[in-house]
């Protein structure tokens, strides 16, 4: 029973991850209609970022967050104006093609720099912090990452339902003809959108580092739990993806207790029956 | 060129028809396949012939791909499944003592069946739910193989290695001539299944549902059963690849053969060459296969490589490029050559004018 | 206009690969030439390299002279049983893909006609690759692959001088056998995996020496290297409490456990890796004093180094030309290949059936080595009889010999989490 109640909050709390991952991917699927492959490679750099801001400068992976979302706001800058913004208009099969190409390509590219090495921060200032709640023990970059992801989602959602800025990048998103007779560039927004993907991103590789390591292929463990989560939770719907990372998150908790070679599976097939059901995922519209 | 489309949101639908129309006349298969058929007397080393022979039989997977997610406009990134259902059969039969030829022919139907009881469920799905959930069934199943007993788990399995014979599918390693004619051999057993296909009643009604689903229902297509038979025939053909490759490896494991980059090599190759054209995954396949391994000898071994980084620059610039991939860039280039030497205009060969690539719904 | 900058990018790029496939052929006709394969690009490239790397030293040793260099081929030039031919490596990527080293095998021995192959490190990659040997009637010697079964597959041209996961879990198994005689209580035993091929063969055999130590195996659980979090898995671990858990693990599963027994503050008694995740300099590097306690076997460790002088001193060239220590990995590399050197010295010729022959015939005491080994021969499968383990653990940041005894300088600390305070 306590190893149950355990795993449940563990599976929150790598829930809380899943969806704090997710956050940057479903805006871009959500404005653009595009899956980004690279995603992944964007976290990965979001993590080597942290890291090198602790290994050179000293600085915590929670003091490097502005850093780390900066920095991958400027890459998702370079690839939307690069790459992306090149084949807008082009069939979504060309497009997922760009973003798998930049997929590899960062992923060689981090793999040049920085060798295929793991790094690791060794003691970050959240590893310290512990709660013991009854026989449940919370591990503070858990929580860190959580109340992170937390925030994230609810800024960024803030952003795209509340601000007018993202009142634009929606109506970009929506009808792109319609929103240029209206004075709206949608080429602007389609950036600023890959912009606040990156800074979202970003934000998210600097608290993974609280816990995890970094490497060239970092990025693939949580992206393929990312794919899922966007899809789970409805193609651009940033809630419905928070929603669907705790229960993917809970279910692999809890089938990890009793068949740990089945975690990642156990969340698979539990996306699959959702989604034929509700072929729209938990929250999607379309 | 103008692009008065271009903000316009992309529908999932759209694919470049004009090109896809086309089928390859006799002429232009006969010319492939002769230039196929010379390449292993030209270039004679090992080398050269292990990349003829991986790249035909990426080929035949990526050509089975690309009748579903080219043709038929349903993006898997989930073949894998099916390559591995071939390898996996023929694996399983050949340790029996099957002979490889029945085990191949066996893993066909039933790689058709998996494909479309996968595509059953599925095909409800549209465009990215659709893409995704061929991910989540292709990994479940690699996560079942690697666990489960039965298939090898994750230690996979060897072929035994037994007397040299075209009835045992086994070949001299001194001389892999006889390697890649087989693969041409099913190539061209693959090629003519897929275009068998597309020139019937059926490869019609495909198309006509990738460039718009409702209007192809409307006018009366059963849009399930035709999305069904098109799986069906990739699953065959792409698990054809499968079998051949574990008899050429001998050797199969999850993630070699049911793994998710082998799903997205499949894809690129055919977007690279030329997605929703004929001979553009069999072009994708030899590129990709070439590059990877021009890139692997000459750029690693200082443990900092930069052939996926080369790689990757590549996949980018050919899809910034040209849409119609790499077929099309070729076509595009040779098009002036074959205006000087005084060719009129011929449909098979010369590009089709700038912009149409791109045809609206 | 961009779109013909562009193409012709794609054009010169295209060009560029292209014209990389030039291969530096002729060399000297008198030379021996060695293939040897491992993982030098991809997630393993770090490691293939520094495999590499032994291997480089061992040619170097053998085609220069090192006088005073108490090892076979060390004083002298090159090969002298065929007239001071030196050797050449060759080598080839395979990225740790089982299908590209099979393919790599082909290209060397057929188109650049090596007399024997070396590889792969990684136990899948060696299993095609020897098989295509095998096909070839070209020997094949392991250096680091420690799966049971690639030498019970009855090939003829297969040799492995590393010790097989069979041999470390009984070095462990006799370590737990001096602990319990220490007085240290040891009940049960639990078994914590990675869930593909050197995960289950590892636990297999772990379960399988366990039974004839007597020891009962209260929990084996095999976890998804790519999961996320491990937490769930150490909980089910934690329920059974083992006194001695084994773990098989690549890095980033390895440090991902030792933050989750921290994060969970529950230790077993002892934690006894099989090398890997563990041996991965960035564990201790990215874990620091986290790190401190854990034990792991070991085919070789620096302070072996200390105690011979042929050892130190391969150690100290290994250092100056790499500017990094030499590893376990580098160290069975070095010594593969200084093996099989010395056969085909012995075999007075390229041909490969006498390579194979010299091979089987091979004894090479173990003070002619720079392992803890009892010497270098074969049996009839291939295997290395000679080979052993040693078992270390990490005390203050750095991996230390605690057994066998003759070979340690400190005590091993029981239970693990001592060494953490």
């Amino acid at each position: 029973m306590t190893d149950l109640l355990q795993s449940v909050v563990n599976g929150l709390l790598i829930g809380a991850v899943f969806a704090l991952v997710a956050v940057g991917l479903t805006l871009i699927y959500g404005v653009m209609d595009v899956i980004n492959f690279a995603h992944g490679e964007m976290v990965m750099l979001g993590m080597y970022t942290s890291f090198f801001a602790w290994s050179l400068l000293g600085l915590d992976p929670l003091l490097s967050i502005p850093l780390a979302g900066v920095s991958i706001a400027l890459t998702g800058a370079l690839m939307y104006f690069g790459a992306v913004g090149r084949v807008l208009g082009r069939s979504p099969l060309a497009q997922v093609i760009v973003t798998f190409g930049l997929q590899v390509f960062l992923r060689g590219l981090a793999q040049f720099l920085w060798t295929p090495n793991t790094r690791t921060v060794p003691r970050p200032w959240a590893a310290g912090l512990r709660w013991e709640i009854g026989p449940v023990v919370i591990g503070g970059p858990q929580v860190i990452m959580a109340v992170g992801a937390l925030l994230a989602t609810g800024a960024v959602a803030y952003f795209m339902n509340r601000t007018r800025l993202g009142g634009a990048v929606r109506a970009a998103g929506e009808d792109p003809a319609a929103a240029s007779l209206m004075g709206i560039d949608p080429r602007k927004m389609y950036a600023l959108c890959w912009v606040i993907a990156g800074l979202a991103t970003g934000v998210a590789g600097a608290l993974l580092m609280n816990s995890y390591s970094a490497s060239p292929t970092a990025g693939v463990s949580f992206v393929l739990m990312a794919f899922v989560v966007v899809a789970f939770g409805g193609f651009g719907s940033i809630t419905g993806a928070a929603l669907a990372g705790l229960l993917v998150g809970v279910a692999q908790g809890v089938v990890g207790l009793y068949a740990p070679s089945y975690t990642l599976a156990a969340a698979l097939a539990l996306y699959l029956v959702v989604v034929l059901v509700r072929p729209q995922g938990l929250l999607g519209t379309r | 060129m103008s692009t008065p489309t271009v903000l316009d949101r992309p529908s999932p639908a759209r694919l470049p028809v004009a090109a896809a129309r086309r089928l390859p006349s006799w002429s232009t298969a006969v010319v492939i396949l002769a230039a196929l058929a010379a390449y292993p007397l030209v270039f004679a080393d090992s080398a050269a012939h292990n990349i003829g022979i991986l790249a035909l039989t990426f080929g035949i997977a990526a050509t089975g791909w690309n009748l579903l997610g080219g043709y038929a406009g349903q993006v898997s990134f989930g073949h894998a499944l099916y390559f591995g259902t071939g390898a996996y059969t023929t694996a399983l039969l050949v340790r029996q003592g099957w002979s490889p030829w029945l085990a191949i022919a066996l893993s066909l139907p039933l790689a058709a069946l998996l494909a479309a009881a996968v595509g059953w469920p599925c095909f409800r799905l549209r465009h990215h739910y659709y893409s995704i959930a061929t991910i989540a069934v292709a990994e479940i199943v690699f996560i079942l193989v690697t666990n489960l007993p039965g298939l090898g788990q994750a230690n996979g399995w060897e072929l035994p290695v037994v007397e040299q014979s075209l009835a045992n599918l086994q070949f001299s390693l001194l001389d892999k001539r006889p390697y890649y004619y087989v693969a041409l051999g099913f190539f061209c057993l693959a090629a003519l299944a897929v275009w068998l296909f597309l020139r019937g009643r059926a490869g019609n009604y495909v198309r006509a549902i990738r460039d718009d689903q409702e209007a192809a229902a409307a006018v009366g297509i059963d849009v399930h059963r035709y999305k069904l038979a098109a799986a069906a025939l990739s699953g065959a053909v792409t698990a054809l690849a499968g079998g051949y490759y574990v008899m050429y490896v001998l050797f199969v494991d999850p993630p070699s053969g049911l793994g998710l980059d082998l799903s997205v090599s499949f894809t690129l190759m055919a977007v690279l060459g030329g997605v929703g054209r004929f001979w553009g995954p069999l072009l994708g396949a030899w590129v990709l296969v070439f590059v990877q391994d021009v890139t692997r000898q000459e750029f690693s071994g200082s443990g900092r490589s930069i052939d996926l980084l080369l790689y990757g620059a590549l996949i980018v610039l050919v899809s910034i490029t040209e849409p119609g991939g790499l077929l099309a860039i070729g076509q595009r280039l040779w098009a002036p050559v074959a205006r000087r030497l005084g060719r009129g205009r011929n449909p098979e060969t010369d590009p089709e004018p700038a912009g149409s690539a791109e045809v609206k719904p | 206009m961009r779109k013909i900058t562009s193409i012709t990018a794609v054009l010169v790029l295209a060009a560029a690969l292209a014209g990389c496939g030039g291969s530096d052929g002729a060399g000297a006709t008198d030379e021996v030439k060695l293939a040897g394969l491992w993982p030098l690009s991809g997630p393993n490239a770090t490691q293939g390299t520094d495999v590499l790397h032994g291997a480089e030293l061992a040619v170097e040793i053998v085609n220069n002279d090192h006088p005073g260099l108490d090892l076979p081929l060390g004083p002298g030039k090159g090969l002298p049983g065929l007239g001071g031919a030196p050797v050449k490596l060759i080598t080839g990527d395979t990225q740790g893909k089982p299908e590209v080293g099979a393919g790599e095998v082909d290209r060397l021995v057929t188109g650049e006609k090596v007399a024997a192959v070396i590889g792969s490190y990684q136990s899948g990659v060696t299993l095609t690759a020897s098989q295509r040997a095998e096909r070839l009637g070209v020997p094949f010697v392991n250096e680091a692959s420690s799966s049971v079964a690639l030498t019970e597959r009855g090939l003829k041209w297969f040799f492995r001088t590393g010790p097989t996961d069979e041999t470390f879990a009984r070095s462990m198994f006799d370590y737990l056998k001096a602990r319990q005689a220490a007085g240290d209580q040891i009940r049960s035993v639990g078994v914590f995996h990675s869930n593909d091929q050197f995960g289950n063969d590892g636990a297999g055999v772990t379960e399988k020496v366990a039974a004839e130590a007597g020891l009962p195996v209260s929990v084996n659980v095999g976890f998804d290297p790519t999961a996320a979090d491990l937490g769930s898995q150490v909980a089910q671990v934690r329920s059974k409490s083992p006194d001695v858990l084994f773990v098989l693990a690549y890095t980033d599963a390895a440090i991902k456990l030792m933050k989750t027994l921290d994060q969970l503050d529950y230790y077993p008694p002892a934690l006894l890796a099989y090398g890997t995740g563990f041996a991965d300099p960035a564990f201790a590097t990215g874990l620091g004093a986290l790190a401190d306690g854990a034990s792991t076997r070991a085919a070789w460790s620096g302070e072996i180094a200390e105690k011979r002088p042929a050892a130190k001193t391969v150690a100290e060239l290994f250092q100056q030309r790499y500017g990094a220590p030499m590893t376990e990995n580098s160290a069975r590399a070095f010594t593969a290949v200084l093996a099989l050197a010395q056969a085909i010295d012995t075999a007075k010729s390229v041909e490969p059936a006498k390579i194979r022959d010299a091979l089987r015939g091979l004894d090479i005491p173990g003070d002619k080595t720079i392992m803890p080994w009892t010497g270098i021969r074969f049996d009839d499968k291939g295997q290395n009889t000679g080979a052993a383990g040693v078992v270390e653990q990490m005390i203050e940041g750095k991996y230390r010999v605690v057994f066998p005894a003759e070979l340690s300088s400190v005590q091993p600390i029981w239970p693990m989490n001592k060494a953490q305070q």
